[in-house]
C-alpha cells in the first residue's frame, strides 16, 4: 500500500491531483494543496503579495551580493553626503554619506528577523493560551482570558514602548516587546475556534477512547486552529513591521548604525523638505512590504478559512 | 429635523473659522519679535537657580548684573549696576559703588541693599549655580558677614583668598549674580524661602525687558521695561517653543516667526538662499568633546587616549554635519578666552593611530561603548566618529538615551565614552581649567565632581597648577599658565575635544539688532528692532 504512489492516470498529473478517489493520504493532501493553490492564484493581488514577500526573502538572503555598498560605512562626508538618487547611488545617500539602497537591502534582514522571531514567539503562546483556556473552560479559562484582556486593554505600541523602556533599547528587546504585546489576539482566536471544536462528535469520540487532555488539545484541537491563526499572523505581520519601525523611529528599536527602516525614516525627517529621499525611500520599503503581507494574508484567508464563502 | 438649522449654523461657523485662520497669514506685529526655539530646558526663572541655556539667555535680557563684559571684546569689563570698584591691597576685599537713580521694573529704586540681598540670597539658597559665588569662600553661615552693605550705594565683599581680580569680577558677570528687587521678592516670601517659590515663575528685575509670562514647553513672553534707562525699541519679545527644526524653518519662511534658532545645516543652507532671510552666527564659549572614562582599562592607556585623538575626522565633521554650527577646536579653552590656544595639532591619521594602538598592545583594536543623547546633532557626530574609529579596528557601540539618562550615567562614572557639550559658567579661563585640568579627589565619593573626576582622571600636578593660576594676578603670566595646562591636557588628557560651538540664527530681513554674544547668556534683544 505505502510506497510509490500509483502511476499518473492518462490525463496526467492534474487529474491525479484532482482525483475524487485518492489512493493515499498523501495524494489527498497534495490534491487539497493544489486546489488551494488554484483558488489562491485566481486572486492576482494575493499573488502580488506573495511575490513581494518572496522578493523580501530573496533580498534578505542575498543582501551581500545585491547591495553595491556597505550599509554602515559611509563614503566621503564632504562629497557624498545627502546626494539625490543617481546612477551611482540608486536611491541617494543619507547624512552619513551611506548608500540608501544598500541600507534598505540590508535592512530587509532586520525586518525579516523581527517578523520571524515575533511569529515564533507570539503564535505558540497565543495558541497554547487560547486552546487550553477554551478546552478546559472553568476557572482556567477565566484566569487566562482576564490576563489576555489586561494585555488587550493596552494600546500595543504604548505597551511595547513601556517594555523597551524597561528592558533597554535594542532590536532584541524590541522583538520581545512586540511579541509580548501581540499574542493576546491569537489567544482570543484560538479560544473561539476551540469552543466550537470542543463539543464536536469527533472530540467526544477521542475522549471515549481514553485520550488524555493534552493529547486531545495538541493532537486534535491545535491542528484545527492553526489555519485561522496563520491567516491572522500573516495579516498581523504588517502591524509587526510598523511597530518595529515605530520603535526604531522613536530611537528604541534597532540602534545606529544598523540600517533599520524605521530608524532611517527618523533620521530622514530632519532633511524632509530638501532631501526628501532620505526618509521617503525607507518609508516606501516599509509601505511595500506591509502591503505585501496584507495582500498575502487576504489571499490566504480566502484559501484557508473553511468558513469563508464557498 | 429640528436640529438641522443648528447643524448648518455650526458647520458654517467652523467653515468661517477655518477660512479666516488661513487668511490671517500676516507677518508678526511690527513691535513684537517672535523667536522659534527649543526652550524645553527651562526649569526656573529665579536667577539664583537658572543654570540652563535658554533661561540664561532670558535672564540676560531681563536682569542686570553688578558687572558685565563687552560682548565684542570679552576682556573689557564694565560696571552695569556698579559704578566703580576698588580692590584692597591684600587682594581680598572688594568695595563696590552702585549707580544711583536706577529703578526696577516694579518702580522700586535699586540700591546697595538689593545688590547685597541678591548675592547673599544666591549663596543661601544654594542652587546649582551657587558654587560660582561660593568658590570665594562664601557659605550660608558666613555670607552675611562677608558681603556687607556699607552705605546706601556702597558695599564690600571679602573673599577668603587673594584671587586674581579678573577671576572674581568675571564670576560676578554670571547669571547667578543678577540683581533682584528685594522689596518685591520679600513681599512674596513664604516660610523664609527668600521668595524662591514665587520667583521661580515670576520676575523681579531691572533689565531692558520684564518677563510677563512663562508656560513650560510653550512660550515665554517678555515685555518692555519702561523704567530701563535705554528704552528697548520693541514692546514685546516672544519665545515660542518649536521642537521640530523643519517646523521652525517653515514658520520662518512664512513669516510667522522672526527668528529661527535651531535649524540644522541643510536647513540653514536652504534658507540662506531665500532673499527674505539672513543668517547670523557667533562662536560660543562651548566646546564639544568626548570624555574617556579612565576606569576602562583600555582607555586608561595613554597610547589609546592619544590614538583616539587621531581617529576623529575633525575637519569633515566641522564642514558637513556641523557646518555653520561648529569650528574645529581642540584645546579646552574656547577661542576668545584668556590664554586660549588655537593651533589644533590633531587630525584624522589612521596609520598613526594604528601604531599607537599597537604600542598599547591592542593591534587588533578593541570594543568600547559610547553614551549618546538621541538629539540628531549628537547622533550624527557620534556615527561619524564611529566610522572613523572603525578604520583602526576600534569597535564603537552607541548607547542612545535622553539627556537626563546619559548625564546621570556620566555623573556616576559608569560610562566608557561620553559625548557632549561643555559650556563655561563664566568668562574666566578658570571655569574650564577647573573642570578639565583639576581634580582634587579622584575617589568615588568626592565632594567636587569636575569633568576630570567624571572621567576618573587624576591630572596629577595639573591640579596644583590650576589652583596656582587662579591666584596669579599678572594677566600675562596667568595666560601662560593656562597655555601650559591646555597643552598638557591636549597631550595626555582623557578628553577628545573636537569643536567649538557656533550659534546660528536665521532671521527675517527686517530684523535688526539681535546680537549674539560669546556666551549663551549674552544673546541680546535689548536693542533689537524691526524695520
Amino acid at each position: 500500500m505505502a510506497g510509490a504512489p500509483p502511476l499518473p492516470q492518462p490525463s496526467g498529473l492534474r487529474a491525479w491531483l484532482l482525483s475524487a478517489e485518492p489512493n493515499s493520504r498523501w495524494q489527498a493532501r497534495l490534491g487539497r494543496g493544489y486546489l488551494g493553490w488554484r483558488s489562491f492564484t485566481k486572486n492576482p493581488l494575493a499573488v502580488l503579495g506573495l511575490g513581494i514577500v518572496v522578493l523580501l526573502l530573496f533580498v534578505a538572503l542575498f543582501a551581500d551580493f545585491i547591495a553595491p555598498y556597505s550599509p554602515v560605512i559611509g563614503g566621503d562626508l564632504r562629497t557624498q553626503r545627502l546626494l539625490p538618487p543617481s546612477e551611482t547611488f540608486w536611491l541617494g545617500t543619507d547624512d552619513q554619506a551611506r548608500d540608501i539602497f544598500s541600507r534598505i537591502i540590508y535592512g530587509s534582514r532586520i525586518t525579516l528577523f523581527v517578523i520571524v522571531l515575533v511569529s515564533i514567539i507570539a503564535t505558540p503562546i497565543g495558541l497554547l493560551v487560547g486552546t487550553v483556556s477554551g478546552y478546559l473552560g472553568g476557572w482556567v479559562d477565566t484566569v487566562l482570558m482576564r490576563i489576555t484582556d489586561i494585555f488587550l486593554a493596552f494600546p500595543r505600541l504604548v505597551l511595547a514602548l513601556a517594555f523597551v523602556a524597561a528592558l533597554g533599547p535594542g532590536i532584541e528587546n524590541a522583538v520581545i516587546a512586540i511579541a509580548i504585546t501581540s499574542w493576546p489576539p491569537y489567544a482570543r482566536i484560538a479560544r473561539a475556534e476551540t469552543l466550537m471544536i470542543r463539543n464536536s462528535d469527533f472530540i467526544a469520540a477521542v475522549k471515549l477512547q481514553g485520550a488524555s487532555t493534552p493529547r486531545i488539545i495538541f493532537g486534535h484541537v491545535v491542528p484545527l486552529c492553526i489555519s485561522s491563526l496563520i491567516v491572522r499572523v500573516t495579516l498581523d505581520m504588517a502591524g509587526i513591521i510598523l511597530t518595529a519601525a515605530g520603535l526604531g523611529f522613536l530611537g528604541l528599536g534597532a540602534q545606529p548604525p544598523s540600517p533599520e527602516w524605521g530608524a532611517m525614516v527618523a533620521t530622514g525627517r530632519n532633511y524632509l523638505i530638501d532631501q526628501w529621499w532620505v526618509a521617503a525611500m525607507p518609508g516606501l520599503a516599509i509601505f511595500v512590504v506591509s502591503l505585501g503581507f496584507n495582500l498575502l494574508g487576504d489571499g490566504l484567508r480566502d484559501v484557508l478559512d473553511p468558513k469563508a464563502a464557498k | 429635523m429640528k436640529r438641522l438649522p443648528k447643524f448648518f449654523l455650526s458647520a458654517a461657523l467652523v467653515a468661517t473659522m477655518a477660512t479666516s485662520f488661513s487668511a490671517v497669514q500676516a507677518a508678526t506685529p511690527p513691535d513684537t519679535l517672535v523667536h522659534a526655539w527649543q526652550i524645553d530646558d527651562i526649569i526656573s526663572l529665579d536667577p539664583a537657580e537658572i543654570f540652563e541655556f535658554s533661561s540664561s539667555e532670558i535672564a540676560g535680557n531681563t536682569y542686570e548684573r553688578l558687572i558685565n563684559y563687552d560682548i565684542k571684546d570679552v576682556s573689557k569689563i564694565y560696571g552695569e549696576v556698579a559704578e566703580s570698584w576698588t580692590v584692597s591691597d591684600d587682594g581680598k576685599t572688594y568695595t563696590f559703588k552702585i549707580r544711583q537713580n536706577k529703578k526696577f521694573a516694579s518702580g522700586n529704586p535699586l540700591t546697595a541693599e538689593d545688590v547685597v540681598f541678591s548675592l547673599q540670597r544666591a549663596v543661601i539658597l544654594d542652587k546649582s549655580p551657587a558654587f560660582i559665588l561660593g568658590q570665594f569662600g562664601f557659605d550660608k553661615n558666613n555670607v552675611k558677614d562677608k558681603i556687607k552693605q556699607t552705605g546706601p550705594y556702597e558695599f564690600t565683599m571679602e573673599t577668603d583668598k587673594a584671587y586674581a581680580p579678573t577671576f572674581v569680577l568675571y564670576c560676578l558677570t554670571s547669571t547667578v549674580a543678577s540683581i533682584v528687587d528685594k522689596k518685591l521678592t520679600m513681599q512674596n516670601e513664604k516660610d523664609g524661602d527668600l521668595g524662591y517659590n514665587w520667583l521661580k515663575t515670576h520676575y523681579a528685575g531691572s533689565g531692558p525687558f520684564s518677563i510677563r509670562d512663562w508656560k513650560a514647553n510653550e512660550v515665554v513672553v517678555l515685555e518692555r521695561n519702561p523704567n530701563y534707562e535705554k528704552k528697548a525699541p520693541l514692546a514685546r519679545v516672544i519665545y515660542r517653543h518649536i521642537k521640530e527644526t523643519a517646523t521652525q524653518r517653515l514658520l520662518l519662511e512664512k513669516g510667522d516667526v522672526d527668528i529661527a534658532r535651531n535649524l540644522n545645516p541643510e536647513e540653514i543652507a536652504a534658507v540662506s538662499k531665500n532673499p527674505d532671510i539672513k543668517v547670523d552666527s557667533a562662536p560660543k564659549g562651548t566646546v564639544w568633546y568626548l570624555g574617556l572614562n579612565q576606569k576602562n582599562p583600555n582607555l586608561a592607556k595613554p597610547e589609546v587616549r592619544k590614538a583616539l585623538k587621531y581617529l576623529v575626522d575633525y575637519a569633515a565633521i566641522a564642514d558637513t554635519i556641523m557646518k555653520y554650527k561648529g569650528e574645529v577646536h581642540q584645546a579646552f579653552l574656547p577661542k576668545g578666552y584668556l590664554g586660549a590656544i588655537n593651533d589644533n595639532p590633531y587630525k584624522l591619521d589612521v596609520a598613526k593611530a594604528k601604531d599607537l594602538l599597537a604600542q598599547a598592545g591592542l593591534k587588533d583594536g578593541f570594543s568600547v561603548t559610547m553614551d549618546t543623547t538621541s538629539r540628531p546633532e549628537t547622533t550624527g557626530i557620534a556615527q561619524a566618529i564611529q566610522s572613523t574609529f572603525a578604520q583602526a579596528g576600534v569597535k564603537l557601540e552607541l548607547i542612545p538615551g535622553d539627556n537626563k539618562q546619559t548625564l546621570t550615567k556620566y555623573r556616576a562614572r559608569q560610562h566608557d565614552i561620553y559625548i557632549g557639550e561643555w559650556g563655561s559658567d563664566y568668562q574666566d579661563p578658570n571655569s574650564n581649567a577647573d573642570t578639565f585640568a583639576a581634580n582634587d579627589d579622584n575617589s568615588d565619593n568626592a565632594k567636587a565632581k569636575p569633568l576630570a573626576w567624571r572621567n576618573a582622571w587624576d591630572p596629577g600636578p595639573l591640579t596644583a597648577k590650576t589652583r596656582a593660576a587662579v591666584m596669579e594676578r599678572d594677566a600675562e603670566k596667568r595666560a601662560q599658565m593656562y597655555e601650559e595646562l591646555q597643552k598638557a591636557v591636549l597631550d595626555d588628557g582623557p578628553f577628545v575635544i573636537f569643536l567649538q560651538k557656533i550659534e546660528v540664527a536665521a532671521e527675517r530681513k527686517n530684523v535688526d539688532g539681535f546680537v549674539m554674544g560669546p556666551s549663551f547668556d549674552t544673546n541680546s534683544v535689548a536693542q533689537a528692532k524691526k524695520n
